[in-house]
């Protein structure tokens, strides 16, 4: 009788073996492919220049700019509190500890928005969420915010309000690089004097 | 208890269930309709080297039929297939991409050695649908640069676009540090418009309170 207990227990022994020889699984998390395609199909990850101009400017604690280009391209120039990491380097040790952090809102950008996207689509697929992608990427926003073009007379006031806005944020954005590199001990002083400026310009 | 281990048959009872229920587990183990089989690294060589990418030139053996081993497959949706697609192309919108049928078609495409192009108004449209195609592991789709609207700003003379590279993304159309410090410059240089900068700021105080 016993012995049937002793059976018994063998087999689960056996049985629980075959543990060692199931296929590695930590994908756990990773988002499968029809949910994939259903978020690539919905265009709310694209964050437009504007959006994020006015995020930098006040401060937005939540938002986590995330610069894909490579090393180099991230020392000549980036957004201001963008940290790199370099689309090559998205699944390297380390750089994952950037994405998914509680309540931050993490934006990628590149030149333009390939670059940014196809790191999105990784990202995505490794399960992290609140990610977005900036729409038209540097080269945007070089022509939006730091170099507005003026609209034509006889564009909407939408396009004007918007136009003020984006003067008021290249003053910020080019006029904050003069602070921090011309006068050292002033510079965080100019900041955020300007800063409010700039909202004002844009909220009045 | 003694009652129970005088009864073998419970035992195997217990033996008989206890196998059931490992072979229920084992039958029902979820088997996802669709499975990637590009790690994540492999996605990130891909797209970094840019593999699977087809030159808007590369179309026009494709268009005039000297190559027949290539299907064009147009992602946009019905509507805008309807108004104006590149020449023999079909359309598969992307939300309809992964319904069984399409997969079942683009697996025997596959196994046919046919290279499947998809496309969408723009390089960006179809990247995301190109990505999960690459990733569950149809290594023959590819993605046509510059997309429809690249297309159609070139239309017969395709094969001359070579020479316009506006397909060609990822690049930067300004040195960003340069135009981003525009203002820096101009006040560096001449330094009594320090005094400017000043006074500006001084407005900014007055608005700061204002509002």
């Amino acid at each position: 009788m016993n012995r049937n207990y002793i059976y018994l227990t063998f087999l689960i022994l056996i049985l629980s073996a075959g543990v060692f020889f199931l296929p590695e699984r930590n994908n756990e998390k990773f988002l499968n492919p029809e949910d994939l395609m259903w978020d690539i199909m919905n265009p709310s990850r694209f964050i437009t220049t504007d959006n994020i101009a006015q995020m930098i400017i006040e401060k937005d604690p939540t938002l986590e700019l995330i610069d894909v280009r490579s090393v180099d391209e991230y020392n000549d120039f980036t957004l201001q509190g963008a940290i790199n990491i370099p689309l090559d380097s998205l699944c390297a040790e380390g750089y994952q500890d950037y994405l998914g952090i509680e309540d931050m809102n993490a934006v990628f950008f590149s030149n333009d928005d390939i670059k940014a996207d196809q790191a999105w689509v990784i990202a995505r697929r490794l399960g992290f969420g609140s990610i977005y992608v900036l729409k038209g990427g540097l080269n945007c926003w070089i022509n939006t915010i730091i170099i507005p073009k003026m609209p034509v007379e006889t564009a909407s006031s939408e396009a004007f309000e918007q136009y003020n806005f984006r003067k008021g944020a290249s003053m910020y954005f080019t006029g904050a690089e003069i602070s921090s590199d011309n006068a050292g001990e002033k510079s965080s002083v100019k900041v955020t004097r300007k800063k409010k400026k700039a909202v004002a310009e844009g909220g009045c | 208890m003694h009652i129970h281990e005088l009864n073998p048959k419970k035992t195997v009872i217990a033996l008989v269930l206890f196998a059931v229920v490992i072979l229920f587990g084992l039958l029902t183990v979820v088997n996802p309709r669709l499975k990637y089989t590009q790690t994540p690294e492999e996605t990130i060589e891909m797209v970094v080297w840019e593999e699977g990418t087809v030159f808007p030139y590369e179309l026009v053996d494709v268009l005039d039929g000297s190559i027949d081993t290539v299907l064009l497959i147009d992602l946009r949706n019905n509507f805008e297939y309807g108004k104006g697609h590149i020449q023999d192309a079909e359309n598969i919108s992307s939300v309809d991409l992964l319904k069984d049928e399409n997969i079942d078609r683009l697996k025997q495409l596959k196994e046919d050695g046919i290279a499947v192009v998809v496309y969408g108004k723009n390089q960006l449209e179809a990247n995301g649908p190109w990505m999960v195609l690459r990733q569950l592991g149809f290594d023959n789709v590819k993605i046509l640069l510059g997309g429809y609207s690249y297309y159609t700003k070139w239309g017969n003379n395709l094969g001359d676009s070579y020479a316009d590279d506006a397909y060609f993304l990822g690049g930067a159309d300004h040195d960003f540090a340069e135009v981003a410090s525009t203002n820096f410059s101009d006040d560096e240089t001449s330094n009594t418009k320090a005094k400017v900068t000043f006074s500006r700021k001084k407005k900014a105080v007055v608005a700061e309170g204002g509002c």
